[in-house]
């Protein structure tokens, strides 16, 4: 492990132990989501951010024309208007622009461009005294640390912290009331404003059409700002450009509600120009447009649409590892989702390397997103490339360039490893400690165990479906041919009963998600080309997955990484088109088929949404209509839809301390509902959820729905 | 659906006092008078505005007994403990004010007193922020610098804890008061 991993390990193991600060990030993260529901009540949210998407990129493909059109216009109405192709470059502007004025104080409303160029270290560095205005972001500066949040800069301190830095600044004890805090910062801070050379702020918007520009604040420290000092310099990312005012709407319409979930923000200031001082004397408007990177960005064919964001915040609200570990683990400059790609952008792939390693792919940042920017799909493009200049690491190396790309190689060290591991087993079908690259992560949930007999095996012993209605080809995947094979025999029992042909494809390999998230893209697309070729063979009507991250490679990642190859791109289309997951096959086909067993009397069942199924792929009703099917009874525990903690490798070789805490988060929502059953359709799940409960002595049975499903049929 | 004046103005009171702003209905300029003498709570800045010519407004509040300062009012700005303002025009989908604000009196008085009044006329009321782009437009088209401001409820924060706080650094009392007779151009306070 290099130096700086070592040194994130330990950032991360003391973020794990402030549980208090955890337990506030995830009541934020609930209180969060139930008040964004409520501010888009009425909105349609997918329509809004695919017309913001649609805006935005427009913008971005043509951004030289637009900011020249913007500078234009705003230069015509007085402000003067300066284009900063780096940190360096707008640092220098402002510095010289502050010597000019003789400047001694510079009030400043929040600004992440601000915080970007570190521009208060530069002011401060020609001896200007900064104050931020925004009240966390002045928290945060009175503590000596940078925002743990772009929205709520002091959202991982609590009111007693906050009274003891007051107090250190009046010299008084203050009470811990926030009422006494906010008034104190209002007085504090009103005579900065009073006596300030220079006011700094950011920008939400720039709108091309008129050059004005919109600032959108709750506190109102924005305004005096924009109203008060003689000098106002406003900093603005150049991907805040928007075509007209139209646009600026919508994006006013979505963002305060994505952020803070308001209707509207208390404060949105329309600046057009140097507005008059006292008594009409003018003032000066300065506008310094940041580049900084994002040109780069917007020509990165992986990462161009980070360009779309809209600060808003809202991808670490959802965030289960950001809820764990807090932003100043998790982020540099700017925090969560978009946080991982700015950084690597503006900062370098080097310094966001393990922020790109500790993103659990859990896609639901990309749900929320109000510019529906796929995070996940741009964090997986960083870490082929960081895979491609750093290597995956030895031991992943090994496995899978010498191992997974040779699947007999593969599969008969999965066999040689169940016949290996047998006196560790004991009674239970999950290992305290596993062979091989397994080791060591056991401590707090038990890993299951190799079965004794991969699915293709036990496959083979079962019965044939005399004249099938449908054929339908299997692809197995590694979890569930050689850890869960029984999900695949049950599924085999389902197909017979409804009278379709399962077909099992031999030459099938691993899907190659593992190999592709950790960025090892030649692995994957190798892996790739022999199960398309395997599967395009059975001629099969369609393909059934029992593993939604399989679902997704195949119907995602299969066509993308054989797009180039002519003799495969077409095969890889066809397959992904007939691809599902069990559940939703099961429920087209049985569309109109009578209940297997009479209502509610199988038993009380609690399902959890895989990450990959619900937002991968949208489904989450077909499986909780299959088990109501079967006679289930459905307890929904809360945050189904909260990822587990397994994310693929990632609880094992990726950030298990982290995978931990997630993962203690859904045992406890699991257990409140007293369900006899947690079913889930991914054999990783599964795997992590067996692994909680057993680990925690919990009687709870936990289950694929395809086996729930299989269990109450009559006997054959 | 296009929703009748009442029912604009309805929803827009509604809207307004979900977050956290009074809105009353002025029979004359006599009683939008007598409120604002009544809830000042002190000195009152008044800048100049096309409604506030209109009604005579420093002459009527100070015939109340109100302490009134009008013309350069940076000095008072910072201890007054009221300012008023007109309104263009309201929004009803989230109970906004829009006031065009290029005058620094206009910031001032709407910024730093403890209670912001701002008179509208009740006939002015959009429906949405939409609605109001054609008006900005105009405005921004008509001078510059210009600066137009879109309040909604006083000034908040939630950055300690979360916990929501009336009063950061703006007003803590936003009172819109709905006034027949004033100017109907939208592009007029
Ligand atoms: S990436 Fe999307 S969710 Fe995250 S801050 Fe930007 S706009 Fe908001």
């Amino acid at each position: 492990m290099s130096r700086r991993a070592r040194q994130y390990r330990h950032l991360i193991d003391q973020a794990l132990s402030d549980v208090r600060r955890q337990d506030a990030l995830h009541r934020f993260g609930d209180a969060y989501l139930a008040a964004r529901a409520e501010a888009f009540a009425d909105l349609d949210f997918e329509s809004l951010r695919h017309d913001i998407a649609v805006m935005k990129d427009t913008v971005r493909d043509d951004w030289p024309h637009q900011l020249e059109k913007f500078m234009q216009q705003a230069a015509a109405t007085g402000a003067k208007v300066f284009l900063a192709p780096d940190a360096q470059a707008a640092n220098t502007y402002i510095t010289d622009l502050a010597q000019r004025h003789d400047a001694r104080l510079a009030v400043k409303s929040k600004s992440m461009a601000g915080e970007e160029i570190a521009l208060n270290h530069a002011l401060e560095g020609i001896g200007i005294r900064v104050v931020e205005t925004d009240l966390g972001e002045w928290i945060v500066q009175l503590a000596g640390q940078r925002p743990s949040h772009m929205v709520m800069p002091a959202i991982h301190m609590f009111r007693d912290q906050v009274a003891e830095l007051f107090g250190k600044l009046t010299g008084e004890h203050e009470a811990e009331d926030i009422a006494h805090l906010v008034e104190l910062a209002r007085q504090t801070l009103r005579k900065e404003f009073l006596h300030a050379d220079l006011g700094i702020s950011g920008a939400n918007l720039a709108v091309v059409e008129d050059g004005s520009l919109a600032l959108v604040t709750n506190e109102g420290n924005a305004r005096l700002v924009a109203t008060i000092p003689p000098v106002h310099v406003v900093l603005v990312g150049i991907d805040k450009l928007v075509p007209c005012l139209e646009d600026a709407v919508k994006v006013l319409q979505v963002l305060p509600r994505n952020a803070t979930a308001q209707a509207a923000s208390s404060y949105v200031t329309w600046l057009r120009g140097p507005s008059p001082g006292r008594d009409q004397q003018p003032r000066e408007l300065h506008i310094v447009l940041l580049d900084n990177g994002r040109s780069k960005l917007a020509s990165s064919k992986e990462s161009r649409d980070a360009w779309r964001c809209l600060r808003c915040g809202a991808c670490a609200n959802v965030c289960p590892v950001y809820q764990t570990i807090g932003g100043h683990v998790f982020g540099h400059v700017y925090v969560g989702a978009i946080g991982i790609v700015l950084t690597a952008f503006l900062h370098g792939l080097d310094d966001a390397a393990e922020l790109i390693q500790a993103c659990i792919g859990c896609r639901a940042c990309v749900n929320v997103c109000p510019a529906h920017i796929d995070l996940e799909h741009i964090i997986l493009g960083l870490r082929r490339r960081l895979a491609e200049t750093e290597g995956v690491g030895l031991i992943k190396d090994l496995l899978f360039k010498r191992v997974l790309r040779n699947r007999r190689l593969f599969h008969g060290l999965l066999r040689t490893a169940s016949r290996m591991q047998k006196p560790l087993t004991g009674s239970t079908s999950s290992v305290r400690h596993l062979p091989l690259f397994f080791s060591s992560l056991t401590e707090w949930r038990t890993l299951p165990a190799i079965a004794p007999r991969p699915l293709r095996d036990l496959l083979a012993e079962q019965p044939l479906v005399a004249e099938p209605r449908l054929r339908v080809a299997l692809f197995g995947g590694c979890a569930a041919e050689f850890v869960l094979p029984d999900i695949g025999l049950a599924l085999a029992r389902v197909f017979r009963h409804f009278n379709i042909e399962l077909v099992y494809p031999e030459d099938q390999s691993c899907c190659g998600i593992p190999a592709l998230y950790s960025g090892d893209a030649a692995t994957a697309t190798e892996l790739a080309r022999q199960s398309v070729l395997a599967l395009t063979k059975t001629q099969a009507d369609a393909v059934v997955t029992v593993c939604p991250t399989c679902t997704t490679a195949l119907t995602k990642h299969f066509p993308e990484l054989l797009a180039e190859d002519p003799a495969l791109a077409d095969c890889a289309a066809g397959l992904a088109a007939i691809t599902r997951d069990a559940a939703v096959l099961l429920a087209e086909q049985l569309a109109d088929a009578s209940p297997v067993g009479p209502a509610n009397t199988a038993g009380t069942v609690t399902y959890h949404d895989s990450c990959h199924l619900r937002r991968g792929s949208d489904v989450y009703l077909q499986p909780r209509r299959l088990l109501a099917t079967a006679g289930w009874q459905l307890t929904e525990m809360a945050h189904p839809d909260r990822c587990c903690g397994f994310g693929g490798s990632y609880s094992v070789l990726g950030q298990p301390t982290i995978a931990r805490a997630i993962a203690k988060d859904k045992l406890a929502d699991i257990l409140a509902t007293s369900a006899e059953v947690v079913a889930a359709d991914c054999p990783g799940c599964l795997i992590m959820l067996r692994g909680l409960l057993e680990k925690s002595n919990a009687p709870t049975r936990v289950a694929h729905s395809v086996q729930l499903l299989a269990d109450t049929l009559p006997d054959k | 659906m296009i929703k009748t004046p009442e029912a604009l103005l309805e929803q827009f009171c509604q809207a307004a006092s979900r977050v956290g702003a009074r809105t009353v209905r002025c029979l004359s300029a006599k009683a939008a008078v007598d409120y604002i003498v009544r809830h000042a709570g002190g000195t009152i800045i008044l800048p100049d505005f096309p409604a506030a010519r209109q009604l005579n407004l420093a002459e009527l509040l100070r015939t109340q007994g109100a302490e009134v300062i009008c013309g350069d009012l940076f000095q008072a700005a910072t201890t007054a403990a009221a300012g008023i303002t007109g309104a263009n025009f309201g929004l009803a989908d989230t109970g906004t004010v829009v006031i065009e604000s290029t005058a620094q009196a206009i910031r001032l008085a709407s910024t730093l007193p403890e209670r912001h009044f701002v008179l509208l006329n009740p006939h002015k009321i959009l429906p949405d922020h939409m609605a109001a782009v054609p008006i900005l437009r105009r405005l921004h088209s008509r001078q510059s610098p210009d600066f137009i401001a879109f309040i909604t409820g006083p000034s908040r924060t939630a950055d300690i804890e979360r916990v929501l706080t009336i009063g950061a650094h703006g007003p803590r009392e936003l009172h819109i008061l709905l006034l027949d007779g004033l100017s109907d151009d939208f592009l007029e306070t």
